[in-house]
């Protein structure tokens, strides 16, 4: 008994001592940077380490696997080249249109609508739905994490006993970590935006909310261990103007307002949600609205344009996909936000699959289970690319020019550029729909042509 | 990582003018797909192009065939039909798909877009005589129409004239009673796809973009 009372205060001593030390460090190395928006390299340095480990595993599964006579699943079984599911009519559409301007609706045949069938015959002859089953000689680098890869079976033990202690870090290390920054950082959100709102409007309000903002940002980009590359930062956006990017996850928004100063656009949820938008919109102007209020299109339209005719306002953020999309392709872009004429700032966001998948399925995932997700994968690395402005030329309408942008976009992303509406990502492209493509095709055709000889 | 490897039979990147955009891990991977349409030969022919079950359904399967014997896309001086193409032959149609690329100039983008309208061009015109005629425009159509049993030939025919004096008063202007329309030209038909930048809807890409290189 004697003997376990000075013990016990030992361990609590030690537990305390440590648990200090933590803090401090914790302070010191990720607090304090964000204030200041500097950064110790840390987390590229953790980066290339990582990369080391996930090859050499690569290469213990390929010699594993090999040894043992084991095929191997290839993780992308989607196939090797991108898809499009587009409907026959949209994209005869969208190429008459920017051809010569003749709708579908007004019959005949048109030069350009070979392009169509003959595309779809290239991607069929390069890759089939019936032979991405098995690859015998190369896998993906695999990134230790067991939710990407379907190999994972007993190889070797020194692969399991490193994707245990990968488990270990993750779930016991990372993970608490990362929710205690996440929750530091969005208390002082809260806040630090609450106590500015207190100020009389003027030079001083602005100049701190935009420094309480870029430092939650920025903290919250550290609880997400998020590794970004921001190219041309000499085209962010600048009063005025609105900033149009592609989307992922959520998880944009903050890779986007770590680096610049934007105003929100979006609805009031409830919840922590709520409180967050209450409290930020004190102490600059965001524009949020009410659920009753985002049906109203025009009313929606109506207070985006006072927004940017307000050259002291801040450029609004928007992304007019409206849902989120896997990082390989880009949708139709809603065309609201290019109806306001205001100079529109393209911006490309890519992850890299490698190190965390950062698209958020909604239909798979809650918020809460894909932010418990994001906390557990290594870390998540993107890439921004800052477009230069674009307008709205004269001749184009709003429709054409969100095309325009749409194509920077994925053309300085590498993602497909694809032209269906992102609704459609919930249900999957039926096979009887490749035999309906040729007779509806024709029914085009043909159906208008009778329909003109007739009046 | 996959140059130390080595695949045999399939050639080094440097023998094409492929831009470095290409990895070789994307070439591997049409290599595979080669070796499987050709059953491990070296060569293909047009049987093997039959073993797609998805290109059955689509209407025209034969001229999309017979674009990848068609010597004036292999790049190659005599004209005709080839009877068997090898992997090369196979990666050279393929680039007439490849992606737009980041750095290119004005007279490059152009002479990309050429490229690949010259492959839709080449499509149309079945007897290299580097013009579609009537016949060939109206066999066309009703290889596209074709999907349809009920439609008749004599309709798809008129369709397809009317689309072709549609094009004669792009190309021409107005023509006089006499004026015979020889045939849509390469320039004419350049002329036709102004305004459709063909060379963003024009690819086909590979799913798994190599990004380590731009994200640090």
């Amino acid at each position: 008994m004697f003997l376990l009372l000075p013990f016990d205060s030992l361990v609590v001593n030690l537990l305390g001592i440590s648990i200090t030390v933590l803090f401090t460090l914790l302070l010191v190395f990720i607090i304090v940077p964000a204030i200041f928006g500097v950064s110790f390299g840390i987390r590229k340095v953790y980066m290339k380490t990582l990369l080391k480990i996930f090859q050499w595993a690569t290469l213990r599964i390929e010699r594993g696997a090999k040894e043992k006579n084991h095929p191997l699943y290839k993780p992308y079984v989607n196939g090797i080249i991108a898809k499009e599911p587009t409907s026959l009519e949209e994209e005869i559409k969208e190429i008459r249109r920017s051809g010569s301007g003749k709708a579908l609706d007004t019959p005949e045949f048109e030069l350009s609508d070979i392009f169509y069938f003959c595309r779809k015959g290239i991607e069929t002859i390069m890759d089939d739905e019936v032979t991405k089953r098995f690859s015998a000689e190369e896998l993906e680098s695999w990134n230790l994490l067991s939710r990407t890869n379907y190999n994972f079976q007993y190889i070797s033990l020194r692969l399991t006993v490193l994707w245990g202690l990968g488990v270990l870090i993750r779930y016991c290390f990372l993970l608490p970590l990362r929710i205690v920054l996440a929750f530091t950082g969005i208390s002082l959100l809260v806040a630090g935006t609450t106590v500015v709102g207190y100020l009389p409007n003027g030079r001083c309000k602005e100049f701190l909310s935009k420094h309480v903002h870029l430092m939650c940002y920025r903290i919250c980009v550290r609880a997400l261990t998020a590794i970004i590359t921001y190219h041309d930062r000499e085209n962010r956006p600048r009063n005025g103007g609105i900033c149009v990017a592609n989307h992922t996850s959520p998880i944009d928004v903050i890779i986007l307002a770590s680096d610049g100063y934007y105003a929100m656009v979006g609805q009031i949820h409830g919840g922590l949600m709520g409180v967050i938008q209450r409290a930020m919109v004190k102490a600059c102007p965001h524009v949020w609205f009410e659920r009753s209020e985002v049906k109203d299109r025009h009313l929606v339209a109506k207070r985006l344009t006072e927004h940017v005719q307000d050259k002291s306002k801040l450029p609004i953020l928007i992304f007019p996909e409206g849902t989120c999309i896997n990082n390989t392709s880009v949708m139709m872009f809603k065309k609201g936000s290019f109806e306001i004429g205001a100079t529109v700032y393209p911006v490309a966001i890519k992850y890299d699959p490698q190190f965390g998948d950062a698209f958020w399925n909604s239909s798979k995932y809650g918020m809460v289970t894909y932010l418990l997700r994001m906390m557990t994968s290594w870390a998540i690395v993107c890439s921004v690319w800052y477009l230069p402005p674009m307008t709205r030329q004269p001749e184009e309408d709003a429709v054409q020019f969100a095309n325009r942008v749409k194509s920077a976009i994925a053309r300085q992303g590498g993602l497909v550029d694809l032209l269906w509406d992102g609704g459609l990502k919930r249900e999957k492209v039926k096979d009887t729909f490749k035999e309906e493509q040729q007779k509806l095709y024709s029914k085009m055709i043909v159906g208008n042509h009778e329909d003109r000889s007739r009046s | 990582r996959a140059l130390q490897r080595g695949v045999p039979g399939a050639p080094c990147a440097r023998h094409f003018s492929f831009p470095p955009t290409v990895t070789s891990e994307q070439i591997e991977h049409l290599h595979r797909r080669f070796k499987q349409l050709s059953r491990d030969q070296l060569t293909i022919r047009k049987e093997n192009f039959d073993s797609i079950p998805d290109l059955e359904f689509n209407p025209i399967r034969g001229k999309i065939v017979h674009a990848f014997f068609d010597k004036r896309n292999l790049r190659q001086e005599s004209d005709g039909l080839a009877d068997e193409i090898n992997f090369e032959d196979f990666l050279t149609i393929m680039s007439y798909f490849r992606p737009i690329e980041m750095n290119m100039d004005e007279e490059q983008l152009d002479r990309f877009r050429k490229e690949k309208l010259k492959f839709l061009f080449h499509m149309y015109d079945s007897d290299h005589d580097g013009k579609i005629t009537l016949q060939e425009y109206r066999n066309v159509v009703e290889e596209l129409l074709s999907g349809n049993p009920h439609l008749e030939k004599e309709s798809a025919r008129s369709i397809a004239d009317g689309a072709m004096m549609e094009a004669a008063s792009i190309c021409v202007g107005q023509m006089g009673p006499d004026q015979v329309y020889e045939g849509i030209t390469f320039e004419d038909f350049l002329k036709m796809w102004q305004g459709i930048d063909i060379e963003t809807k024009m690819h086909v890409r590979f799913l798994n973009m190599e990004t380590i290189a731009h994200c640090y």
